[in-house]
């Protein structure tokens, strides 16, 4: 299955990823509506940065995820390509998936009371950040094609090179 | 290999489905004792309000996942034969057995407690009885102050009764929130209408002729009441364990592999006793995504794993008390007199943020109206990791998930 694979050393904190996101989750799926939109559209990553680092923090669908084991209502759910989604109609907002999300990365939609969340851009090829950033931080790859050890080093070193 | 799973909640649910997918080949029977769908048991409060939502599980259990729910109630087990003894008569073998019976609401001795418009709120048809009721009476008392107390109260204050909450001890939420949290969400409800009676216990139902007329309080004082609820705490429910020579204390004993003292059965969710994480001593969770876990946990060792359950956090709350989000977490009121423990905290107008550190190490952590990115101080929390140099950045709420990746130390890198 492909997945999207950070590499932090090519972020340069553009931020060019949140804005694809916003845009594909807006109403229109336009830039020039999407800022025009109230309450603007949210983004589901995050570009983070500390000290000398800068990476785009994601949602990673985990295999075991809090947030959906978390999930009290029947709204978050693993759909068949293995993304943890939302059935909108069924949160609650009680957020008990932002209380166990370890990575920060579900946000609050506080016009609708609803939990928001990274869907993968499941109805694209590409997903909107991985298409829009400019450097190659972000990448879709194929997981068989990164081994395991790499990918976790690339993770937990943040600057350091990723050298495949 | 043979499971049989007694329960049909989360803990029951999530062990089967571990089961099935660590073996394919297993064959698992869940025993429940309620007549309904299994269902999301935490959103049985909603149902006061509109009994017709649907909170059941979507999934269908048996085609993705190749387990039934079989609606019978065990009445006991037999643990030289290795059977379930079912109430219907009929026994049923294991290989492998769960108990995932869950807990059930306590109901102190108060004269006049039994009889009509005395509820718990324990079971979709409990919530579903007390909408029903809702509907004629005019005013409720809840008896206990706790987050099931608390949630029956705003949904008994939203179907336009008057609503008393009377709690024992001197403050709301004991145990769940800290006392400062507990003040600021005891404003909230009261702004809303509910009335909170804090130091006082109820002496009497009072009846006339059967019917409930309202409560007699410790104060001498009556109140009218058309319905009371009684939300006074929870116990494991330890009714199938009778006579089998498992362990029990407050709850069912269980070793980090899940297991009960009596080989083959094993043990989640609510029934259980077992180490909290930041107390570091036995309790009883009583909460959805910790019975999920052990479960979860327990299924894959039924199935032949070896997952080693470290323990969970008896504090971990989060919800929404009129439209004001509220989170605790973990070790939210150490003892005052203790130095061994030192609370940041960040009280303003419209928000309130408090943390708790064993030197540098997180334990806890209680967020009002300000919740963003709680979940990196709940991992935090949970993996005990030595956070000293981000202390403000924590108490601020500017802590993210990339400080988290710079402070894991060179030597633990592994992938």
């Amino acid at each position: 299955m492909k997945q999207i694979f950070v590499r932090p050393e090519l972020c340069m904190g553009c931020r060019s990823c949140e804005i694809g996101c916003a845009v594909q989750h807006s109403k229109d799926k336009t830039l020039f509506s999407a800022v025009l939109q109230s309450p603007p559209p949210s983004p589901r990553l995050f570009v983070e940065s500390a000290e000398d680092v800068k990476m785009p923090v994601i949602c990673r669908h985990c295999e075991e995820a809090p947030c959906l084991n978390g999930c009290i209502s029947g709204c978050l759910y693993r759909d068949e390509k293995g993304f943890v989604r939302r059935k909108k109609e069924r949160c609650i907002g009680c957020w008990s998936c932002m209380m166990l999300c370890p990575f920060g990365v579900i946000t609050r939609d506080k016009e609708k009371r609803i939990a928001v969340k990274c869907d993968r851009c499941h109805k694209l090829d590409l997903p909107a950040c991985v298409n829009a950033c400019p450097t190659g931080a972000l990448q879709l790859v194929d997981l068989d094609e990164v081994p395991k050890e790499i990918r976790g080093r690339a993770v937990l070193s943040g600057t350091r090179a990723y050298k495949p | 290999m043979r499971h049989v799973i007694i329960g049909g909640s989360i803990a029951g649910i999530s062990a089967a489905k571990a089961i099935r997918q660590s073996d394919p080949s297993a064959e698992v029977a869940v025993l429940s004792g309620e007549k309904t769908r299994p269902y999301y048991r935490p959103m049985i409060p909603f149902l006061i309000n509109k009994g017709d939502i649907d909170i059941t599980f979507e999934d269908d259990l048996e085609k993705r996942f190749g387990f039934a729910v079989a609606y019978e109630k065990a009445a006991g087990i037999d643990v030289a034969k290795k059977e379930v003894r079912l109430e219907s008569g009929r026994n049923i073998s294991y290989d492998r057995l769960l108990i995932a019976t869950g807990s059930r609401a306590v109901v102190p001795a108060i004269p006049g407690i039994r009889g009509e418009a005395v509820f718990t709120l324990r079971t979709a048809q409990d919530a579903r009885s007390i909408g029903k009721s809702a509907e004629k009476a005019r005013s409720a008392v809840v008896l206990g102050g706790g987050l099931v107390g608390i949630k029956t109260a705003i949904a008994l204050r939203k179907a336009g009764l008057g609503v008393t909450i009377v709690e024992k001890l001197d403050c709301i939420l004991p145990g769940k929130f800290d006392r400062r949290g507990s003040e600021i969400i005891s404003n909230i409800v009261e702004r809303e209408g509910i009335r909170v009676l804090t130091g006082m216990s109820i002496v009497e139902a009072v009846r006339a002729e059967g019917e409930l007329r309202g409560v007699r309080l410790s104060s001498g004082d009556t109140l009218d009441a058309g319905m009371l609820i009684v939300a006074a705490g929870t116990r494991p429910d330890l009714d199938a364990v009778k006579d089998t020579g498992i362990r029990t204390q407050t709850g069912i004993v269980i070793d980090e592999n899940l297991r009960t003292s009596v080989p083959d059965i094993y043990a989640a969710g609510d029934v259980v006793e077992y180490t909290d994480l930041v107390f570091g001593r036995p309790a009883v969770s009583a909460l959805w995504t910790n019975a999920e876990e052990m479960g979860r946990l327990a299924g894959r060792n039924m199935a032949g794993g070896k997952a080693k359950y470290e323990g969970f956090l008896s504090v971990l709350n989060s919800s929404e008390i009129f439209d004001v989000p509220v989170m605790a977490i973990g070790l939210i009121e150490p003892d005052p007199l203790s130095r061994e423990y030192e609370s940041l905290v960040e009280d303003n107008v419209d928000s309130y943020r408090k943390l708790v550190f064993k030197g540098s190490v997180l334990v806890g952590a209680v967020f009002i109206n300000d919740v963003e990115n709680a979940g990196i101080y709940t991992n935090l929390i949970r993996s005990r990791m030595q956070i000293g140099g981000l202390k403000e950045e924590a108490i601020k709420g500017s802590l993210r998930y990339i400080n988290f990746i710079r402070t894991v130390p060179e030597q633990t890198m592994s992938a």
